[in-house]
């Protein structure tokens, strides 16, 4: 199911030139009993369309952490990756979320360094966990929605029981 | 700077599964003496450090070859790490970033900075202080207590 993609100008469509990408909230991670993965839960702001993408326990972990503002007692691996950003005075612009090509995501980060920006792909689960720290807002295309089955994920979801869900351990 | 008079270079001798827990351990060796230093890591860490001893190159670039990635983009280069501190069983570190001929510290876990180190090719150092502290007779305990059946190949 495609959502009704809003015409008003905004940051990202200034960006690209073009009204076809589509800002992302992290709205919270499930646990899938099935794989024994993850699943971060991306979705708009207008809650019409949804990424889901599964990813690892460290990964999940690394995004658990930013989302409730965890301050772990050493850095973490993204903690470090955003203190050598800012030690080189590099700012994280922008994650995005750029493909979907047999079940996997694409993503790459966008950084502003002296005066200009750099691209550096990457997992989506490191671009998310790294945005999350920065305060950088996270991206994707009308295109990767559009691929991304969401009846899929709904399935999936009807099947699970409520006490599938449920934090998991850091 | 030569901070390096008193430091004692370690080399990533491999990357051993603990097979009761859900851990790995990274065995750090003194060349000169033979000297080990085991620091136990969580099984993410211990993956990436073993894929950079491998020289396995994941189709999508991982955590540590990420930060790699954005220190090549931005001119900077991890010159070395070192294993400064131990309390409690829990290893400390610092990374040392040099650019534009500025160097710059920053705080670490130990499997951070050696997956680092091995992607950069920079040396790691420990101060003598924490190889002195190091937990290597229980390493020797433990490693008694295993059976070599289980010793094998981790899962990637």
């Amino acid at each position: 199911m495609l959502g009704y993609l809003t015409p008003i100008k905004t940051y990202a469509e200034t960006r690209c030139g073009l009204g076809m990408i589509t800002q992302m909230n992290v709205r919270g991670l499930l646990f899938d009993p099935y794989n024994n993965a993850y699943i971060v839960i991306l979705r708009d702001e207008r809650n019409v369309d949804m990424l889901p993408i599964w990813v690892g326990k460290s990964e999940a972990s690394a995004i658990s952490f930013a989302l409730e503002h965890i301050s772990p007692p050493r850095p973490m691996t993204h903690d470090l990756m955003k203190a050598i950003l800012d030690n080189a005075d590099a700012k994280v612009l922008s994650a995005e979320i750029t493909d979907l090509k047999d079940n996997t995501y694409f993503a790459k980060i966008h950084l502003w360094h002296g005066d200009s920006e750099y691209t550096v792909d990457s997992r989506p689960s490191d671009a998310i966990a790294l945005a999350l720290r920065a305060d950088a807002p996270i991206f994707t295309k009308e295109e990767v929605l559009r691929k991304q089955n969401s009846e899929e994920l709904e399935r999936w979801l009807e099947n699970l029981k409520p006490e599938d869900f449920g934090k998991f351990e850091t | 700077m030569e901070p390096n008079a008193e430091l004692i270079p370690l080399k990533v001798h491999g990357v051993l599964v603990d097979p009761n827990t859900d851990t790995q351990i990274v065995i750090l060796r003194d060349e000169n003496n033979d000297d080990v230093l085991p620091i136990w890591v969580g099984t993410a860490e211990g993956t990436a450090i073993r894929m950079a001893l491998e020289g396995i190159v994941p189709p999508r670039p991982m955590s540590h070859d990420l930060i790699t990635s954005f220190a090549n983009h931005l001119g900077m280069k991890i010159t070395r790490v070192v294993v400064t501190d131990v309390k409690n069983n829990t290893y400390y570190a610092t990374v040392y970033l040099s650019s534009n001929g500025i160097e710059r510290t920053v705080d670490s876990r130990p499997s951070d900075a050696i997956a680092l180190a091995l992607r950069a090719k920079s040396p790691i150092y420990v101060t003598p202080e924490v190889l002195k502290r190091r937990g290597g007779e229980n390493l020797d305990a433990w490693l008694a207590k295993l059976d070599p059946k289980q010793f094998g190949q981790p899962e990637a």
